[in-house]
Parts: structure tokens; sequence; C-alpha cells
């Protein structure tokens, strides 16, 4: 049975904690715009990899700094966590609003990833399938908007009404304002994504009512090579809730 | 010119929209996503024409000033350019202050807002008067400025309104959010260095701390009494340790009453209005009042460990939470009285406009109150006691 071990490491003046599991080449991956569902869903890949979960300053138990306000100050957060931890290249996992991040890094640092997973990333603004902007869903209401089968997320969430729960998505939610509340993508990302030259697959759900599946199409055509695949049953959490997805990218990244 | 102990009364007016379908209650908040197809225009055009009179018989009947503030995508204000509204009184007005309650000057570029309001005190010659408010969580969701970064953005623009106002232009500013080549605002104020300004808070310590550092009044509205209370004791503190006299005007209450016949035909006719502006002018959801960023997630606790002010309150819940009283001349006097005196403010907001008042009701209620209130008040007064006891003398 694989357990997650908690390490801390403070980068650049942030408390930055990271679960971590397994052995063998590192897999990093970066979560998404809330951290509640957790991360059982990765304890497969550690039978192949390294894995490193870090939370995002701003995010779980990781430290606040509001001077993170930029989706490059977060790719500079991770350049300098690999650093720290001695890793010159990591297999880069993204999810959702972290897919945008792994994006980001990616158009950058091509050189330290050995491939790439994009998991229904945010950050294109594709006027023919657009993201839902969350900030205008009420908070109560994007729980059974993330999954296709909501007793999947149902054990994540508080019976009634929680205070810690509801404090805990508002200082989340704060986090994804300071680098996303004037726009919810980067008009720039296009530009640069044929920088990626790593194999680079993106993951879909296809019931995904957040970031709908048709984009995949149009990240493989901004990044040489890339592959695209899709989990019929399965919405925007397809890694909670697709084991298959979880181990067509364990497969991906062997 | 009043001295800063002399009880001064100002008429404030939300202007709201009142005209709502049958079935409003549907909508959740009146505020932010209430569609303008319920807003009609030529109903609209009426009550804009019968609200700046009743400000105009605000100055005739001797109020100090003549308050207004901005909301936007809201059936609770018609004002959300309330320097509009205040350059439409001017000329209708001879001396009582035009009080702008104001504009969030980090939802505007603050040279425009420095520009608007000295062209204000320029044109009525002086009378202009300005809150700086950081404006409700719901103006955030309206506008494009982002309210994780609304606090430091509003900090910087009162940093620009002063030194547009108190240094010569042109000069040139560089700040985290704004770059001027060339500061230089036409025209500056008639008052100088500028007019008296205050900041609007809801009780947060931040904005206490900011208006004592700058030596600016508070003001704060729908904040439970105790807590306003709080602030005032933290602004009478601090302000001096910035070198900043501590004046009873500078701090201002806000005061919610009618004035009758009895205490029963107070009740009567004023209840209902009363618990519409409550209950339906300042209806609106948890979210929208908090929008992400806009307070901390420490203060977040602390408001949903906290009562609701924005949904339903019984009378009593009211009348311990805000200065709330109606009655007889005598009966609301004795309230403001006791009520300015625990503040010791010398400032009083009377919002004697409240929801769906008719006009009639507002002329009977701000006339009784300029004719029978703040004459007791006023007699009532620290100084006047001073004066009599020494006349006694």
């Amino acid at each position: 049975m694989t357990t997650f071990t908690r390490e801390e490491i403070t980068i650049a003046g942030v408390k930055t904690v990271y679960l971590t599991a397994g052995s063998g080449p590192p897999l990093l991956f970066l979560h998404g715009g809330g951290t509640f569902h957790g991360f059982e869903f990765a304890k497969p890949w550690a039978k192949d990899f390294r894995v490193l979960l870090p939370y995002h300053p701003g995010f779980g138990e990781s430290g606040d700094d509001p001077d993170l306000s930029s989706m490059q100050d977060y790719v500079m957060h991770y350049v300098e966590l690999l650093d720290r931890l001695g890793l010159d290249r990591v297999n880069l996992v993204g999810f959702s609003l972290g897919g945008w991040l792994a994006a980001s890094f990616a158009t950058q640092h091509t050189r330290r990833i050995n491939k790439l997973v994009l998991v229904a990333p945010a950050g294109l603004r594709i006027k023919e399938a657009p993201t839902v902007d969350l900030f205008r869903i009420p908070g109560e209401q994007v729980p059974e908007m993330l999954v296709h089968n909501f007793e999947v997320i149902k054990p994540h969430l508080p019976t009634g009404f929680d205070v810690d729960f509801a404090v805990d998505r508002y200082r989340e939610t704060t986090t994804v304002a300071r680098v996303a509340w004037e726009r919810l993508h980067d008009p720039k990302l296009p530009r640069w994504l044929h920088r990626v030259t790593v194999p680079t697959m993106l993951v879909y759900g296809e019931q995904d009512r957040i970031v709908p599946a048709a984009q995949g199409p149009h990240w493989a055509k901004l990044i040489p090579g890339a592959t695209v695949k899709t989990f019929p049953q399965a919405g925007h959490l397809v890694l909670d809730e697709k084991p298959e997805a979880v181990a067509a990218v364990q497969r991906f990244l062997q | 010119m009043p001295r800063p102990d002399d009880l001064q009364f100002n008429m404030f007016h939300f202007m709201p929209y009142i005209h709502l379908p049958e079935d409003h209650k549907k909508y959740e908040s009146m505020w932010v996503d209430v569609p303008n197809t319920i807003y009609d225009p030529v109903k609209g055009n009426q009550l804009y024409t019968r609200y700046l009179r009743e400000m105009v018989l605000a100055d005739k009947l001797g109020f100090d000033g003549m308050v207004v503030n901005e909301h936007h995508s809201t059936t609770y204000s018609m004002m959300p350019a309330p320097s509009l509204i205040a350059a439409a009184l001017i000329p209708q007005t001879t001396r009582a202050k035009i009080c702008v309650f104001g504009t969030p000057l980090n939802l505007e570029y603050p040279h425009r807002v420095a520009e608007e309001y000295g062209m204000l005190d320029v044109m009525s010659g002086g009378r202009l008067e300005v809150a700086l408010p950081l404006g409700t969580g719901m103006e955030y969701w309206v506008n494009p400025i982002n309210p994780a970064t609304a606090r430091a953005r509003f900090r910087e623009s009162i940093d620009i309104l002063l030194k547009a106002w108190r240094e010569d232009g042109p000069m040139a500013y560089e700040g985290d959010f704004y770059t001027y080549r060339y500061l230089n605002v036409w025209p500056k104020p008639y008052q100088k260095p500028h007019p008296r300004m205050y900041l609007v808070g809801t009780g947060s310590p931040e904005t206490v701390q900011l208006a004592a550092e700058l030596g600016m009044g508070y003001s704060s509205v729908f904040v439970p009494i105790s807590r306003q209370m709080q602030a005032f004791a933290e602004l009478r503190e601090r302000s001096p340790k910035y070198g900043h006299a501590f004046t009873r005007d500078k701090a201002i209450i806000g005061v919610m009453c009618y004035v009758a016949e009895t205490k029963e035909k107070a009740e009567q006719e004023w209840m209902e209005h009363l618990f519409f502006f409550f209950k339906d002018a300042l209806r609106t959801t948890p979210r929208y009042l908090v929008p992400p960023g806009y307070v901390t997630p420490a203060e977040l606790r602390k408001r949903l460990s906290g009562p609701n002010l924005h949904g339903d309150l019984s009378w009593d819940a009211l009348t311990q939470q805000f200065f709330v009283v109606c009655g007889t001349p005598d009966m609301v006097a004795e309230s403001i009285a006791t009520w300015s005196e625990q503040a010791q403010s010398s400032r009083i907001n009377c919002f004697l406009h409240l929801g769906t008042m008719p006009h009639w009701m507002t002329v009977k209620n701000m006339t009784l109150f300029a004719e029978e209130v703040i004459p007791r008040l006023r007699s009532k007064a620290p100084d006047a006691h001073q004066a009599l006891s020494q006349a006694a003398e």
C-alpha cells in the first residue's frame, strides 16, 4: 500500500509542502485550482516513479505570498523547486490550472522535461469550446460540475455548511484570482507552444463541464506531435474518476 | 464656519430604484446579476427628478450637507456615477456641503477622480466633501478590477489623489499600478489644499489605521454599532501618533430615523419601508459580498461566524445592530444625542429616505427632523452646555 511522505521546503521565502512516494524517474504533478479532492489518484504512479505532489503557494498546506501574482511567478517557483531538489529533468503532469502552469513551464524550460502530460488544461482561450469561468459559479454548485459521477467527489465534501471548508476554498480561490481574475487564459501561450518539443499527451474526460474535451485538438495543433486521449463517463476530475486515465498517463511516461 | 464639536447633519440619499416586479423575491440578489431589464427608464426619470428635489429641500431646510454615494448594477442605488448627481445639485443649492461619499478610487483612474472632484469643488465654490470607499464586494463582480489586489490599488490611488491635490503639478508618479509621466490635475480644488476627506470602511482595522495615518475622518455603513464604536476608539487613539489631532468631526455616524407625531404613528408609517430596505434593497448573496481576495481568509471566518446583515433581520436585531430609531422628535433626538456622545461624533449622516418611502413621507421626515430634532440636539451639544454655563457664571 503506497503512502505519501510529507516534505517541506522554503522557496524564495514561501513554505512549500509536497507529498512524495515511490522511486525512479521523477514525476512532478501540478494540481489545479482546488486541492480538497486530494491526491489519492496519483498513488499508482509511485510504482514506477518518484512522485512529487507539491501544494502551490496559496494552496493546501503551503504558505501564502500575495506577491506571487502571475503564472510566471509560479513557473519561477517550480524552476527553483527543481533546482533545490537537484532535479534536472522531470516528467511533468499538470491538471487544469496546473496544466496551464505546466504548459507555461514547458514553453520556457522544455529541456527540463522528459515527457509532458496536460490533463484538462486551462490557459488557452478557445472560442468554439470555451473554458467555464468558475468565478461565475456559486461555490456550492462547483463540486457537481467537476465530475461525471458525484459519488467520486462526495467523500471529500463536508455535509452541510462548514466554515473551515468555506474558508479553505476562499483562500485557494483568492490565490487563483491573483493570477487569473483579469484573464482566465494566457493570450501569448499559442504563440510559444511550438517550443514544447518533448512528447506530450493531453487527457480529458469526455463529459468535462469546465474545460471541454473539444479543446484537445486545439492544443494538439499548437504542440508539435501532441496526442489527445479522451475518457468516456468522466468529467473534469478525470484522474479521480478514471483509473484508466491514471494508467494511461503511467504508460505514456514510461 | 462650524467648529469641530458643533453637531452637523447631512441628508444621505441612496436614490434606490423601487419599482420592482411583483416576483422580485425570486432574485436571490438585488445586486450584480439582477437583470437590468426590470429597470424602466421612464420611472427612473421620475425618481431622479423626485430624489433631486428631496436633496434640494435638504439645502433649504438647513441641513449641513447632502450625501450621495456610488454603487453599481443594483436596485439599491441609481448612482453609479455620484459626481453626476453632485453636479446636478450644485446649481440648485446654495449653502449645504456637497458630500460625494464616494467613488471607489481603485475602480476609476485616480487622476480622473481628482479631476472630477476638483471640478465639483470649483463649480460649487468650495462646497465639496469627499469620502473614499474601497467599494462593497458587489462592485468587484461588475467592474474589471481584481478584488485580490483591490486594497493595494486603493492605497496607491489615495496616494495619487493626495499628491495631485497637495503638490503642484506637473510631476511624475511611478507606482505599482499606475505610472503618470505628467500628473498635472486641472483644476485643483477650490478649497486649499483640498476638500475635507474621509475614509469609508467596514470597521476593518487596516482602514481605520490608514485614516489615522492620513489624518482623515472615518465613516462606515452597515457596520454593527459595537464595531463602529471600536473603530472610532482606534481612530481617536491612533491619529495623534501620526501627528493628527482627533476631532469629533472626524467620526461620522450614520443614523436611520423617522420622525412623526407619535411613536405608534412613526412605526406604522415607517416599518415596511425600513424592512424593504434591509430585506429587498440590501438583499444579496454571501458570494457577492466577498469576492475572492476582497477580505483575508481570517476576516472571512469572522464574518461567516457573525450575523448576516444582508437578509432577514428582525426589528430587535435591527435596533440592536444599527443606529435605527423612530418616534417623536424628543425620542429621536435623545437617541442621536446618546449615540453621538458614545461615538464622540459631531457629524451625523441621516438616512431620512429609505427603501420605498414615498415623497410625502420623506418630506415629512426631513421637515420634522430639521425643524424639531436638529434644534433639540444643537441645544444639547457640549458647546451649548458650556456656553450656557459660562453665561450663568
